[in-house]
């Protein structure tokens, strides 16, 4: 029981984890080499991982899907840690639309354009933080969205993540709330009707037992003693 | 369409948040009064003036600010989510 208890809470901590670092914000110090638009076939499971921008865009087989290349600090521990190597990210610029995740974003774009604008070569770079959300897989080809871009003076440059603080803060809010909620709940509800409900039960018991009689418990006594 | 199941879903959520939030603090305001009359007539467990006393005190809470407040369930979420379309697309 307390293997499966661990498990159960394991798995619903993994999940959250992963949904979580899937759909909030990151933020990663780039610089953009090029942009480009290709045809992506959306008709398989990896579905997930693609925007559905507009209600027809739920039912195309294939789409157009605008991406921009870019070359980014490498970062570890959630970006925390920004190393002085390169690596090339590649992301996806789709409009979120008004479905999941909540990103309401419809200036794809004018951000498509922004990142034109901002193109750069190794010998004399422009870096820019690029706010985006989802996970990159060469396996299964799946790219992160870009949110936002926005030019900042050097690759050194610190990014406070202001969304994520704010968002962890009510979430932590938000669980101590509904824990006082349910507290509150049982104390004020189930106990006592659990308590209405055993006094009941006592009486019925007690009813029972005065109409069995003498010859009952005579018989009774033959029997062995309840269990406690 | 997309708006529209956003909001029928957003309304329907934030409704649940809504009546747990409501029955939560009127379970708080009502677990006082009793604080209160146990404080002041202590052993009277069950008699009509502590009833009157809580109803009284219950109807005084309904026509007071707080329920209101929680009306507010309703429209942080909006502005957030207006403040964030604002911010993303127009920023």
């Amino acid at each position: 029981m307390t293997y499966l208890k661990w498990t159960l809470r394991a798995t619903v901590a993994i999940v959250m984890f992963l949904l979580l670092h899937y759909t909030l914000p990151q933020h990663d110090i780039v610089r953009v080499v090029n942009t480009y638009q290709e045809r992506q076939d959306l008709n398989d499971w990896t579905r997930v991982f693609w925007a559905k921008p507009d209600d027809q865009s739920a039912e195309l087989v294939n789409r157009d899907v605008q991406f921009i290349q870019t070359v980014r600090r490498k970062s570890s521990l959630l970006g925390f840690v920004v190393h002085n190597r390169e690596e090339p990210m590649v992301f996806r610029n789709e409009d979120t639309g008004w479905s999941w995740p909540p990103y309401f974003k419809f200036d794809t774009a004018n951000l498509q354009t922004q990142a034109d604008d901002l193109r750069s070569t190794p010998e004399e770079p422009k870096w820019a933080v690029m706010t985006h959300y989802g996970w990159r897989n060469e396996l299964i080809s799946v790219f992160p969205n870009a949110v936002a871009i926005k030019p900042i003076d050097g690759p050194d440059a610190r990014v406070i993540p202001w969304f994520n603080i704010f968002f962890f803060v009510f979430l932590v809010i938000a669980v101590l709330f509904v824990r006082a909620m349910w507290r509150q709940f049982r104390e004020r509800s189930i106990d006592p009707a659990l308590n209405e409900a055993g006094e009941a039960w006592d009486r019925v018991d007690a009813r029972a037992d005065e109409a069995k009689g003498r010859f009952g418990r005579w018989i009774d006594s033959w029997r062995s003693k309840p269990k406690r | 369409m997309g708006l529209i199941r956003l909001l029928v879903f957003g309304f329907l959520g934030l409704s649940v948040a809504y009546l747990a939030i409501s029955f939560y603090s009127r379970s708080i305001r009502k677990e006082k009064l009793e604080d209160r009359w146990v404080e002041d007539h202590p052993g009277d467990g069950d008699s009509p003036e502590r009833e009157a006393f809580i109803h009284d005190g219950m109807v005084e809470y309904q026509s007071g600010i707080r329920p209101k407040l929680i009306l507010l369930v309703y429209v942080i979420p909006a502005l957030a989510a207006l403040l964030l379309l604002y911010l993303i697309n127009f920023f």
